[in-house]
């Protein structure tokens, strides 16, 4: 089982890869459905083997959200005519950016060490190195990438890298509180997603990474 | 209860801004009335509370100690000025015909002031990041609401900056209930945190600390990830921007002030030098970049940026003074820089132009924008007798007692150099020689309202501080230590 | 002793007798997807056939580079094949000699005369194919080197037939998040090497485009025959490495009786055939990279294979 879990930490640590460096911009969103998807398997897995169906609604609701609510959402405001299909250029090149990825992930295990050393539960020594490293490539992602969409996506994968952390870590916070925050992160879904839209119709390009006009001389 | 009331009539007020009219005058005057109710309730229990009554809650849910009182009576005293400050602005800038954008400006205002009301009540540390995030969403749509490019710019990188810090809050706050876990008591609260952090592993508690400070403090405004702030707080229409500098940057700096409880005992030194060293850094990056700006909202936004950083250093130095003088301070900006938004926005209805050298003069073309910006810049760049003069005069009375000359140095000069950034544009702005043409129209009245209301605390914090606003002072202060 | 000999020279010769029906399955399937009657199976050897019986053009500029590359590329496989698991999973007598290190560099020994061979003959378009053979070989190098490292920590050897035996038995140890990285960062190697979409495009004409198929360009009767058969040879060496290895370490002969061994061949043939199905998938559905691309593609690989030794070290 614990085998399965770590499985799935893997695939969740290269799609965050993906997230990075995947030129498509359908193809990243695809990436964040597998995501999501690893992310609820994860839950369920910690579910299963803590006896707990806190986790498995838990896992429930990230599949129900984030792995179907919020890219048919996405897809729906951000239509083909709208966005960008393919991302041109990146702020660093792409090989570049996988390398500086590589370290981030190495950088969030020496993070994790301190905390690691304390706990002994096994499942944490996967989720949460791997769930810091989801965070920081999220936030990487952001400051690489120049289109609207894969901006939206960074800070998705950011959360979802929080989450997972979060289920082997907090596997027991009030109910309430999972629910708010997927609700959150719905509406930071759509927030954005209806903002890109507007710029769209406003500035003619979803190219967010270039629009600079603000700054001082 | 009163409480639950504060929180349920904003949501009252937006449903009413959805009536659909012709004219603003329902949304308008719904949400003047829901934030004076606000207003109401929270002076009750901000008086109650400097007396030494509690305020009844929601245990583990609701509840409301100093520090909140003083968070929420500053949040609903901005929020009922800038309500009645938007019913002029507004009108000017939409227009008569523009009954539909008045409206959607304020069912969101609405929507806004409620998750801003929500962050100090809340008990439970996880629905606080939720109320925090939330505080951004909610704003989004207010900052692109004069729908040009640059508003569009500021917006997006306002909502990418931010989400990316409250999602390293986020980790910061699973690290905390992780090490909350391993005692097994009490619970996921700011009192129960607080009560339990001497059992928790310091390794949890300094690691979520940092997190949580590099998470909300991109939010509050410090550098290095200040960048969104100049182009947010000077985008957004002026009434937002009072809420955005006043009191939005306030609540998450207040998430990341709840910690210092949590740190006392093995880590103190490390966040005390944590804040020092980041508030300075703010307070410089803040000051030198304010000689530069082009832009007068640009200009007091930087003194944001400025004034986040001196309120940390004063968290930072500690001891009951500085407690004292942070909270001094957090009010005294409150209060001051949400009049210099107002003044702003009077200024923008008269000259039309945001940029610093096209206003010159504008104590002949307007002479009360003219004279309240003439305020507005001397009371926030810290000239006595103003509020801002005394909180920052007792930070550096706390930093000498403490014996940090360095700090103190570098204090005075951080803020010597905004003082003259601020007051040499200030001066052009509002006394210089050159352009000057009549104003196309007098100020609305609603304007005038609020200037007239919002000017009298900010002198008069200056000379004398009510009793029980004193009392709710120390209480507030006496909920950093332990 | 004398068995594991013959069972040696058995696997060589169901690697030199076999490969080019599978090379026949990969072209008529693939025109099967695409909706088209593909060639027969059996095409590949009356190809090889065919060039045998005729005569041979050789350039009177080229050296003996040009004459002796064919036998290299045609034998450097079949030394591959004593190394490698292909029909038992004990070693054989020549298991010994070289490990996987070893195995790679006897192939990349291959691809290095091909690419004098066809710098050799003075054509322009022998030069410019021989060039981006070595620019996708290079990039492929640290991919394989930490295919191999990520490997030999897991099993603690490089032998592959030691290394087998380590995702045999306890079935757990096939999900590990580093074996299931390793397998993803081989198949792109795999593309890679043999010259597959989306690296390059095995059965395009155009010269220009050319990069793994220029090197037989100038060949003709005998040596395009070695040639085309080594080319077949290779890729069923990378496939046995990676399905036997890696991917589905099940399958081959435990013990010594010749009827199990025979008996692996079809097994063998049927695994091939599923990945050979995968490959088709893989290659009917994505275009051509171009060629800067290609580094992007390598790049990926190598940061996959280097999340699996991060992994794999990390000790999850």
């Amino acid at each position: 089982m614990i085998q399965l879990n770590a499985l799935a930490g893997g695939l969740f640590l290269l799609t965050a890869f993906g997230v990075l460096a995947v030129r498509q911009v359908i193809g990243c969103l695809r990436l964040f459905v597998i995501q999501s998807i690893l992310l609820a398997a994860s839950a369920c897995i910690l579910g299963y083997e803590l006896a707990s169906i806190h986790l498995l609604v838990v896992a429930g609701i990230t599949l129900g959200v984030k792995s179907i609510l919020i890219p048919w959402l996405l897809f729906r405001v951000l239509s083909h005519e709208i966005h960008a299909r393919r991302e041109i250029t990146q702020v660093l090149n792409i090989p570049t950016s996988l390398l500086v990825a590589a370290a981030i992930t190495i950088f969030a295990y020496f993070i994790a060490q301190p905390l690691l050393e304390i706990s002994s539960a096994a499942f944490s020594r996967i989720n949460l190195p791997i769930g810091m490293a989801g965070l920081l490539l999220g936030a990487y992602a952001i400051t690489v990438r120049r289109e609207a969409l894969p901006q939206v996506l960074g800070i998705l994968t950011m959360e979802n890298g929080a989450f997972f952390a979060g289920v082997s870590i907090a596997p027991n916070l009030p109910l309430i509180a999972e629910l708010a925050a997927a609700f959150d992160v719905l509406i930071i879904a759509l927030v954005m997603g209806l903002l890109a839209r507007k710029i769209q119709k406003q500035v003619g390009t979803t190219l967010v990474g270039k629009m600079a006009t603000l700054k001082e001389e | 209860m009163e409480l639950l009331y504060i929180l349920a009539i904003p949501l009252i007020s937006a449903s009413l801004s959805m009536i659909r009219t012709s004219t603003q005058k329902i949304a308008a005057g719904g949400t003047i009335l829901g934030t004076l109710a606000v207003f109401i309730l929270a002076w009750k229990a901000a008086w109650g509370l400097g007396h030494g009554i509690e305020v009844p809650g929601i245990t583990g849910w609701l509840s409301c100690d100093g520090f909140s009182a003083l968070i929420l009576l500053l949040v609903s005293f901005v929020g009922l000025a800038a309500a009645i400050f938007s019913w002029g602005y507004i009108s000017e800038r939409v227009g008569d015909s523009g009954g539909k954008r008045a409206r959607q400006y304020y069912r969101r205002y609405n929507l806004f002031l409620l998750s801003m009301l929500a962050v100090p009540i809340l008990s439970q540390v996880a629905m606080v990041w939720i109320a925090v995030e939330l505080t951004t969403l909610l704003s989004v749509f207010l900052v692109s609401f004069e729908n040009t490019a640059e508003a569009m710019e500021a917006a997006w990188k306002y909502v990418v900056l931010t989400c990316m810090g409250a999602a390293l809050a986020l980790v910061g706050v699973l690290i905390l209930y992780w090490g909350q876990s391993f005692i097994a008591t009490g619970p996921f609260t700011w009192a129960g945190l607080s009560e339990a952090s001497s059992r928790i592993q310091p390794v949890f508690l300094k690691t979520a600390f940092l997190f949580i400070l590099i998470g909300f403090g991109t939010k509050a405004g410090l550098a290095p990830l200040h960048t969104w702030l100049p182009d947010a707080h000077s985008q957004a229409p002026s009434p937002v921007c009072a809420l955005l500098s006043g009191v939005e940057t306030t609540t998450a700096l207040y998430a990341i002030l709840r910690l210092i409880p949590l740190m006392d005992g093995v880590s103190k030194d490390n966040s005390s030098t944590w804040f020092i060293v980041f508030g300075l850094i703010s307070m410089g990056t803040a000051a030198f970049l304010l000689i530069q700006v082009k832009d007068y909202k640009r200009l007091f936004a930087f003194s944001t940026i400025e004034h986040m950083g001196i309120i940390l250093v004063a968290a930072g130095l500690g001891g009951e003074a500085g407690y004292l003088a942070s909270t001094y301070q957090v009010m005294a900006h409150a209060v001051t820089k949400s009049f210099c938004f107002f003044a702003a926005g009077a200024a923008l209805l008269m000259t039309s132009t945001r940029e610093i050298s096209s206003v010159r003069g504008l104590i002949r073309t307007s002479p009360i924008a003219g004279i309240s910006l003439m305020i507005g810049g001397l009371a926030i760049a810290g000239a006595p007798p103003f509020a801002v003069f005394l909180s920052e005069f007792s930070i550096f009375r706390a930093s000498l007692a403490e014996g940090r000359y360095g700090v103190t140095g570098l204090l005075v000069l951080f803020i010597t150099i905004a003082f003259g950034g601020i007051m040499v544009h200030v001066n052009r702005m509002v006394f210089g020689q050159g352009l000057t043409s009549p104003a196309p129209r007098p100020l609305p009245l609603t304007c005038r309202v609020t200037l007239a209301m919002t000017v009298i605390p900010v002198f008069l914090l200056g000379f004398y501080v009510p009793e029980p606003l004193h009392n709710l002072l120390r209480f507030a202060a006496a909920c950093f230590g332990r | 002793m004398i068995q594991k000999i013959i069972f040696n020279i058995l696997q060589v010769l169901v690697v030199m007798l076999l490969s080019p029906l599978v090379k026949g399955v990969i072209d008529c399937l693939k025109e099967n997807i695409q909706s088209k009657k593909g060639p027969s199976i059996f095409q590949p050897y009356r190809d090889i056939w065919k060039l045998f019986h005729k005569d041979e053009v050789v350039s009177e500029q080229s050296s003996w580079i040009f004459r002796f590359t064919p036998f290299i590329c045609f034998t450097t496989p079949m030394f591959v094949a004593l190394l490698i698991p292909v029909l038992t999973d004990y070693p054989l007598f020549f298991a010994f000699m070289a490990d996987m290190l070893g195995g790679g560099f006897i192939l990349a020994l291959g691809g290095f005369f091909a690419a004098l061979a066809a710098v050799d003959t003075g054509n322009p378009y022998g030069p410019m194919g021989a060039s981006r053979t070595r620019m996708v070989g290079f990039l492929a190098e640290p991919v394989f080197m930490i295919v191999f490292f990520t490997v030999s920590f897991v099993a603690g050897s490089t032998i592959p037939y030691i290394v087998q035996k380590v995702w045999v038995t306890p079935i757990a140890n096939f999900f590990e998040p580093s074996h299931v990285l390793v397998m993803l960062a081989f198949l792109m190697l795999i593309l890679a090497e043999s010259g597959r979409i989306p690296v390059d495009n095995p059965s395009g004409h155009f010269e220009l485009a050319m990069i793994d198929e220029s090197k037989g360009l100038e060949y003709s009767g005998r040596g395009a025959a070695l040639m085309k058969w080594g080319g077949c040879m290779k890729f069923f060496v990378l496939l046995c490495i990676f399905l036997n290895v890696l991917v589905t370490p099940w399958g081959l002969a435990g013990s010594g009786s010749l009827w199990e061994v025979l008996l692996a061949v079809p097994l063998v043939l049927v695994k091939m055939f599923f990945f050979i199905i995968v490959l088709v998938i893989i290659e009917s559905s994505l275009a051509k990279l171009r060629l800067y691309r290609i580094t992007e593609f390598m790049g990926a690989a190598f940061v996959t294979s280097l999340a699996a030794v991060v992994i794999q070290l990390l000790g999850i």
